[in-house]
């Protein structure tokens, strides 16, 4: 996005580097869309980056995962290709170590697919987040196609590809959570008694007083918490790499000299690269927690220790 | 004295004790390893909850300190 933003509107660089960066890893904004739709219901229906990277995502989760797998299936397990072997090692584990242990042995079949669908549709948003498509795209267009400043391609370039370092879509994912806690509880204990296991039993009426806020408040807790969780550790990474690529055109600018902006760059590029690996560990590591916690959450409302 | 000027330093605060809360847990764990080397498995499978939960909280305060400063 970095090429994209070169019109400096007399401003200095330090006043520009940090709405650059909040640029990057925000969404487009609504007066830009990708695909403009008009209002229904008075609610805004345009199709704007992140939108478009959770169509991408979903049209990439199904040709990779659940194509293969409809068609290993529907072969009676007869024809395996490497890609369903590795997709299958991926399964196992979820179910063996992530859903098995919290859910219990009864509930294994009834809650995996679920934390199958977090695991891979978070794990593949998260890493084409750190795929430069659009970054691409727009030095292509600066130095070969040269497009106006309003024609698609720029509008595309508004806003960063990560969508769930958006928290609305993390606050959705964690709707699913929320409501999956409700159902797991209601499913093995029924409506009412799913409800009294919120908190002990058999505790001395004033202790309820202060129990059964705390517990309600804990319900709506839980979800918050991973929505913050996912979005923050997404867009964190991105601004640490942003931060530092901008130290060349700050302190390059402060001392007004190009060369030690180009020298600084010999110490930040090497160090944004190393925050580059370590942001892959965090991909994987964020779409494992998110399906950890959710399976904790759903086997607490199953297994209810008091 | 600007009072954004004291945010980084509750950042800096909050940093300390997530990576004091995260130092305890992994010196735990590899204490408790280094003693049952057969418990490997088990002992990673509880510390690593706890662990995600304390990263948790250090990154809530982050995204309000954050906050803070562009609000």
């Amino acid at each position: 996005m970095v090429a994209a933003n070169t019109s400096n509107n007399g401003q200095s660089v330090l006043e520009q580097v940090g709405p650059n960066i909040i640029h990057h890893v925000s969404n487009s904004s609504k007066e830009h869309p990708i695909i403009k739709i008009p209002e229904l219901f008075g609610i805004d229906f345009s199709v704007t980056k992140h939108v478009l990277m959770l169509w991408i995502v979903a049209i990439i989760v199904s040709f990779v995962i659940i194509f293969p797998l409809r068609k290993y299936l529907s072969s009676n397990g007869k024809v395996k290709s490497k890609w369903v072997t590795l997709i299958e090692y991926i399964v196992e584990f979820v179910k063996d170590s992530i859903s098995r242990p919290n859910v219990g042995q009864n509930w294994v079949m009834t809650w995996t697919p679920l934390f199958l669908t977090f695991f891979f549709f978070i794990l593949f948003a998260n890493g084409i987040g750190m795929v430069p498509i659009f970054d691409t795209i727009g030095l292509l267009d600066r130095f070969i196609f040269k497009t106006d400043s309003h024609s698609t391609i720029n509008n595309m370039l508004h806003g960063g590809v990560t969508a769930t370092g958006n928290f609305n879509v993390t606050a959705g994912l964690a709707t699913v959570t929320f409501f999956s806690i409700i159902i797991a509880g209601v499913k093995k204990y029924g409506f009412i008694k799913h409800w009294k296991n919120l908190v002990p039993h058999g505790l001395a009426w004033p202790v309820y007083i202060i129990l059964i806020p705390i517990e309600v408040m804990g319900l709506f807790v839980k979800p918050f918490a991973l929505t913050m969780r996912l979005a923050a550790n997404m867009t964190g990474g991105h601004i640490a790499i942003l931060a530092l690529l901008s130290l060349m055109a700050i302190i390059g600018e402060m001392f007004s000299s190009a060369a030690i902006g180009i020298g600084v760059g010999f110490i930040s590029v090497p160090m944004a690269a190393a925050i580059y690996g370590l942001e892959i560990i965090v991909v994987l590591v964020q779409a494992y927690v998110f399906t950890l916690l959710t399976a904790v959450f759903v086997g607490m409302a199953i297994n209810v220790h008091h | 004295m600007d009072a954004t000027l004291l945010v980084p330093i509750g950042l800096g605060i909050t940093v300390i004790g997530a990576a004091l809360g995260i130092s305890k847990f992994a010196a735990a764990a590899a204490e408790a390893i280094a003693r049952q080397p057969e418990a490997a498995d088990k002992i990673s499978g509880v510390v690593q909850l706890p662990l995600f939960l304390l990263e948790g909280v250090a990154i809530l305060a982050e995204v309000f300190i954050f906050l803070m400063l562009i609000l």
